[in-house]
């Protein structure tokens, strides 16, 4: 049996030496892990802009929206009933894109111009020029019914969350409206009489909120939108189109935030003088939705 | 020289019409008639009929060429009832670029007690043609519009279905108080009706479906606007019509025998209305009615151009009020 010169008999105390090594090693790192993370604090996730935008875009907003489902109940029955050339088969994704861009283009020029003046005389003109252009029963009701929500939501739970000035921001309109509906009986138009002064449509009060609220104005487009899309999603699936997953997934899935991004750069600029619809069968349905044998939705 | 037309005006594409009541008190006339190319006026020099005076709208060479300006302003003063037609369809030809715009503006004002009919047949936007339409009625108390709006997908022996870059429509319904001398301004907005059928504004996504797509096979579509005292019962018909249309999705459990047991005991209207209820089902036209802030307005739909215009017609004969208050040449067009 050999036994080279170069090669040191194990030695007890090399061993020690190496388990001490490795144990100051791993005290070292997670040393510096702790450090690295007491160094630099997080950010604040919270400012108060970011939650009013949450709030905002919230489906639990109460305004109730889940009872309209914007034409598409009525576009269902008209393809069901063999009242249209085959040619077209109703489908939820033929629906949508219809529908945002139509909304788009009737509706967002209010909540924009709202936004970039919310003083109480231009929102008394934009919700007045607003209700001059719903030409639908249907849609008025669906308009008003969440304007007027959403006002009780402002006046009641939110306005009091905001600095004085901003909170009294829409202290003139709303005792505007309140005059009107003790006046009128609360009706949106409708005999040869003066139609009331204000119907409080969800268009313009949405702007003026998100206003107030410190949002930016492209979050108050986006999220103006991508409220409409959600309740029609949520309508597809009450309407047993498909699933909560599908609902997800069409929520999440770029086809949704393209349509709406391409539709806020298109209405951008567009003055409300020049709003109008783009889609008139639109119209069509949504009128229509008034003659629907059975209806589980509002408009 | 002689010319058999009214003398024209100094300004390209303006014109100018004013209809009186005449110092009968009963039959209306013109006091002022005046056009510029390409808009062209005509009123027949002996009636046929007094209830209303009539005027067609014309243009040289039947149809507004790429960049053709028209501005119509039309004054119906106290008392006076006016009915504005065309011959055939506004064409409108095509623009050498999309930033040629053909555009015709008309500005009405109707005094007390007076009243427009406006009932002319469709624009035909050809191919790469731009065009908008601007109409603004500024109705004192007491004062009459019967208005028709429609516009067609093109020359369809052409192959054209919504071809063309764009075309918008833009109808409102002023209120003003009846002493007020301003002209510019005043009065509230009680109802705009605006359509922009634009062939760029589908076209920013990938997803976004192109203007014939989102036309639904529909070859005509159009709004007819009613607001005051002579075109009452013609607005309260079109609401009623609208409630009686029977309920979609609901079936008819009724065997044949029945069904022609309940046929025999039919009113006359019910009549009427189960056969064009027919006829709106067979031609697949749609239609609905609204009172918008005391104008009734009625938006309509249709694959074909021919049975839009049978639909129209029938409704406003059966009805029967416009050719009381303004005569059979009012309308022409939708017959």
């Amino acid at each position: 049996m050999t036994n080279p010169k170069n090669t040191p008999e194990p030695n007890p105390a090399d061993d020690e030496l190496a388990l001490e090594i490795a144990d100051l090693e791993r005290r070292l790192a997670a040393a510096k892990a702790k450090a690295s993370l007491s160094l630099t604090p997080p950010p604040p996730i919270s400012t108060a802009a970011n939650h009013f935008l949450l709030l905002l875009s919230d489906s639990a907003l109460p305004l109730g929206s889940f009872a309209f489902s914007s034409g598409l109940e009525s576009y269902l029955a008209h393809h069901k009933s063999g009242h249209h050339p085959r040619t077209t088969h109703a489908s939820f994704t033929s629906f949508l894109p219809l529908s945002i861009s139509s909304y788009a283009s009737t509706t967002l020029p209010f909540a924009l111009a709202a936004y970039r003046n919310p003083s109480t005389a231009n929102l008394v003109l934009l919700d007045d020029t607003l209700d001059a252009t719903i030409i639908c029963t249907v849609g008025r009701r669906a308009s008003i019914a969440q304007g007027r929500a959403l006002l009780s939501i402002w006046e009641r739970s939110l306005a009091a969350a905001l600095p004085r000035e901003k909170a009294d921001g829409l202290r003139g309109f709303a005792a505007l409206l309140k005059a009107a509906t003790t006046t009128s009986g609360g009706g949106g138009g409708g005999g040869e009489d003066d139609p009331p002064a204000v119907s409080a449509h969800l268009a313009p009060l949405f702007g003026a909120i998100c206003r107030l609220s410190g949002l930016s104005c492209e979050q108050t487009a986006y999220v103006f939108m991508l409220g409409h899309v959600k309740a029609l999603v949520s309508a597809a699936v009450r309407a047993g189109m498909f699933g909560p997953y599908q609902a997800q997934k069409t929520l999440a899935g770029p086809v949704v935030q393209g349509l709406i991004n391409a539709v806020v750069a298109r209405e951008w600029e567009t003055p409300v003088e020049m709003a109008g619809q783009c889609v008139p069968v639109m119209d069509l349905w949504f009128g229509r939705h008034e003659v629907l044998y059975s209806r589980i939705f509002n408009s | 020289m002689n010319s058999p037309f009214p003398k024209s005006s100094s300004t390209p594409g303006e014109g100018l019409i004013v209809a009186r009541l005449l110092s009968d008190g009963a039959t209306s006339g013109l006091s002022a008639i005046t056009y510029q190319y390409p808009l062209k006026l005509i009123t027949p020099s002996r009636p046929s009929e007094t209830r209303s005076v009539l005027v067609f709208l014309l243009s040289y060479g039947g149809g507004l060429v790429g960049g053709d300006v028209v501005n119509l302003t039309v004054d119906v003063q106290a008392g006076a009832r006016l009915s504005v037609v065309t011959q055939g369809h506004t064409k409108v030809f095509k623009s050498a670029s999309p930033d040629i715009i053909t555009s015709q503006t008309m500005r009405v004002d109707i005094a007390p007690s007076a009243a427009l009919c406006l009932l002319p047949d469709p624009v035909q936007p050809f191919e790469d043609s731009v065009y908008e339409q601007t109409q603004i009625f500024r109705l004192a108390a007491g004062a009459s519009l019967c208005l028709l709006d429609w516009v067609t997908q093109g020359r369809t022996a052409r192959g054209e279905d919504w071809s063309f870059v764009r075309w918008e429509g833009r109808n409102e319904v002023w209120s003003v108080g009846s002493g007020e001398a301003d002209a510019t301004g005043g009065g509230r907005l009680l109802m705009r009706d605006a359509v922009i059928l634009d062939s760029g504004h589908h076209g920013n996504h990938p997803q976004m479906k192109s203007l014939r797509e989102s036309m639904h096979a529909m070859g005509v579509v159009g709004t007819l606007v009613l607001r005051g005292p002579l075109v009452k019962s013609l607005g309260e018909f079109f609401l009623a019509e609208f409630g009686a249309l029977p309920r979609l999705g609901a079936r008819d459990f009724r065997s044949d025998e029945a069904k022609m047991k309940d046929e025999e005991g039919l009113s006359p209207l019910q009549k009427w209305r189960a056969g064009r209820l027919a006829m709106e089902k067979e031609s697949k036209l749609l239609w609905s009615a609204a009172n918008v802030r005391g104008c009734v307005v009625v938006k309509f739909g249709a694959p074909a151009v021919e049975a839009a215009r049978v639909w129209i017609g029938a409704m406003l004969a059966r009805e029967g009020s416009i050719l009381q208050n303004f005569g059979e040449h009012a309308l022409m067009c939708v017959k």
